[in-house]
């Protein structure tokens, strides 16, 4: 299904890998017994891992051994130590890594989506823009971006990091390439408990390291109240020897300039108010 | 440990009283009891006691047998040697996840909680980070004690010791394996004295041994799993490969809460907190769960005394078949004989084959909301629904103060 929905998007699907399924077609895609056969006839830039827990981490060595720099990891519940080791080889042969647990990323623009992310009608959610949205939940990666156009505005790249705590591409690194990207804006970002991830983000910011708006909710302040070493939803959202609370990410984004919005609905308000370039020439294209 | 060639004190486990004093004679010596209980610090807890003779550890077992360690009820106690301490030391493994490494966290001020050890003695702390495929070398190891001030024989053992804890924590895929304290004892024998171990569920595929001593998804609770929770994590279990349904029991509360996704379900926990509604339980699902586990976990949510109504609101999805969620939902709803007319349930839920869904729920004569409405605004709804239906009830119009 991700396969297709992928093709019809216009995304290049060049080929897939199923050790003993040499020969076969999906949806036209040829099927490959093996990474080094694909590589040996076509030119691939992007691997998307979507096998079992527990062949996850040869499938990425297998990926870097072929000299792939990009990889989507979309498998959830792979041993942490799998995890670990997969994501030091990736950083010692300079490959990024989106995941694992992750729904994927998209680029409205280019038309590319890598992963289930948008599902069977991207555009109720993804309409090219200049907005980057950043979420460890790939539900909320979607309701973002929809929030996003419901401000009249639209997405340019949006990111499923992924929603354990062991992910290869943390907000911190991705707000770093979206400062350099001419496409983007203003980024928005849905954050969690546990983790220091919006913390390290605070300090880049305060730091002068991303200098676009930034417009932020911070889910689950309930959990504060709730005993502590407790997991809510994602295996990253656990708060542990008082760090990873939500008030202090609150306290440390603000104090760092960053738009911390109360109320989930008021990213809309927020994004309008900040006055980016084409909102009115969007806002026109997509009440079609 | 034990059988990791691992030195620890000599020990027994007792189910009762009578059994504790029988294991203090026979090991005939100074005793110390521990109450086998799943949490951390339990000395700090009243958990652990000390005995001078098999008499007074009777005493000292009919203590513990009758308390309760935050939450969880003391059902077996642990009778081992009293160990003749000359110096006590500290050593913890854990994932350095940042670093992507596997970090030794070791000092030579052990038998206090590891956060007064770096407040008070951080020159006594050192920690080192393990390239988890070369693994941990014996001179790392040394090296580490060695600068901690061990030497002599001592040194020789406790490297020794830290190399085996070492290959238990890659083998068993922990997450945490912390020594607290490492005891030198007075004739110079390095020995454990507690431990605290804890296994990555996601790796428990890899250790079929272990699946007698752990409970999956106690993560998710900080007490005791209680029924519904087993009953769902089962639920779960059957349907391994497709899905997960989550559900954490909440004190109180008269609102089934579902929601999909975990950041979702956070937002929306907040949200109706924040409009005065008492959700009863904790719940996320996703990753497009076949219809009978939707099923099972709806039933789970509605089974908890005092649910009066359901609220069940999910981000747009992406690969989660709506119509699919709606046919479990609705099918648990008449399997639980509820008229969804009367008792209130409210659905938002926008996504893959989303029309279908609609009219399966209008056919239910449930309240459906696609992407016209927020996820905030259908908890706002909720809040509406349940005032309308039960007027004056103390229980839905309370205020929570969060």
């Amino acid at each position: 299904m991700v396969t297709k929905h992928m093709l019809k998007y216009g995304t290049p699907v060049i080929a897939g890998v199923t050790p003993g399924k040499k020969g076969e077609e999906v949806h036209g895609v040829p099927v490959y017994d093996t990474l080094r056969q694909v590589c040996s006839e076509h030119e691939i830039n992007t691997a998307i891992i979507y096998v079992p827990p527990a062949f996850v981490l040869d499938a990425v060595l297998e990926t870097l051994d072929n000299n792939i720099k990009l990889m989507v990891v979309i498998t959830e519940n792979i041993p942490q130590h799998d995890v670990m080791k997969l994501l030091l080889e990736a950083d010692n042969a300079g490959a990024r890594v989106i995941g694992p647990n992750t729904v994927g990323a998209i680029n409205p623009k280019e038309r590319v989506r890598l992963g289930a992310i948008g599902g069977d009608n991207v555009e109720r959610c993804f309409v090219p823009g200049c907005v980057g949205v950043i979420s460890r939940s790939g539900g909320m990666t979607s309701e973002t971006s929809y929030m996003v156009k419901r401000a009249g505005l639209g997405v340019s790249t949006a990111i499923g990091i992924g929603g354990d705590s062991l992910i290869g591409s943390p907000p911190k690194g991705l707000l770093a390439l979206f400062e350099k990207d001419p496409d983007t804006q203003a980024v928005v970002s849905f954050s969690e408990p546990g983790t220091s991830f919006e913390e390290d983000v605070a300090q880049f910011v305060a730091e002068g390291g991303f200098t676009k708006p930034l417009v932020t909710y911070v889910a689950g302040r309930f959990t504060e109240s709730m005993p502590e070493g407790t997991i809510f939803g994602h295996a990253g959202a656990i708060i542990e020897g008082g760090k990873g609370k939500p008030s202090t990410k609150i306290k440390m984004l603000r104090d760092a300039g960053v738009h911390v919005v109360d109320r989930y609905d008021d990213i809309i308000t927020v994004l309008q108010s900040l006055n980016l370039e084409g909102v009115r020439a969007h806002a026109a294209t997509s009440e079609r | 440990m034990a059988e990791h060639q691992i030195p620890v004190p000599r020990f027994f486990v007792a189910g009762n009283e009578a059994e504790a004093i029988e294991k203090a004679e026979a090991l005939g010596c100074e005793v110390v009891l521990k109450a086998l209980v799943p949490v951390g610090k339990r000395g700090k807890a009243g958990a652990i006691k000390f005995a001078t003779d098999a008499k007074s550890s009777g005493e000292a077992a009919r203590q513990l047998f009758g308390t309760v360690v935050r939450h969880y009820p003391v059902k077996q106690i642990l009778v081992e040697e009293k160990l003749a301490i000359d110096q006590e030391l500290y050593v913890s493994i854990t994932l350095d996840k940042p670093a992507r490494k596997i970090a030794i966290l070791a000092s030579s001020a052990g038998g206090i909680d590891v956060e007064e050890i770096s407040a008070k003695y951080p020159d006594r702390m050192k920690i080192l980070r393990v390239d988890p495929f070369r693994g941990l070398a014996d001179f790392q190891a040394k090296q580490l004690w060695a600068e901690l001030g061990l030497g002599g024989a001592v040194l020789r053992q406790a490297t020794d010791v830290l190399i085996k804890l070492y290959k238990v924590f890659v083998k068993f895929d922990c997450t945490i394996l912390e020594i607290n304290p490492l005891v030198i004892t007075k004739n110079a024998k390095v020995v454990v004295a507690a431990s605290l171990m804890a296994v990555d569920d996601c790796a428990m595929y890899r250790h079929p041994e272990l699946a007698a001593y752990v409970q999956l998804g106690s993560d998710r609770a900080w007490r005791p799993m209680t029924a519904l929770e087993k009953q769902v994590v089962q639920v779960n279990e059957d349907d391994p490969y497709r899905g997960t349904a989550r559900y954490t029991e909440m004190d109180g509360g008269d609102i089934g809460f579902m929601c999909g996704g975990g950041g979702g379900s956070l937002m929306m926990f907040d949200a109706l907190l924040s409009y005065g509604c008492k959700p009863a339980n904790y719940t996320e699902f996703g990753g497009n769960p076949p219809e009978r586990k939707v099923f099972g976990l709806v039933k789970g949510i509605l089974s908890k005394a005092g649910v009066k109504g359901l609220i069940l609101s999910a981000n747009i999805s992406n690969n989660t078949q709506v119509d699919v969620v709606a046919r479990g939902v609705v099918g648990a709803l008449k399997d639980k004989a509820i008229d969804p007319r009367k008792f209130p349930v409210l659905v938002r839920f926008a996504g893959v084959n989303d029309t279908a869904a609609r009219e399966i729920f209008k056919e239910a004569g449930v309240e459906y909301y696609g992407e016209e409405i927020s996820m905030s605004m259908a908890a706002k709804k909720m809040m509406e629904k349940m005032k309308q239906t039960y007027p004056g009830s103390q229980e839905s119009q309370a205020a929570s103060g969060a």
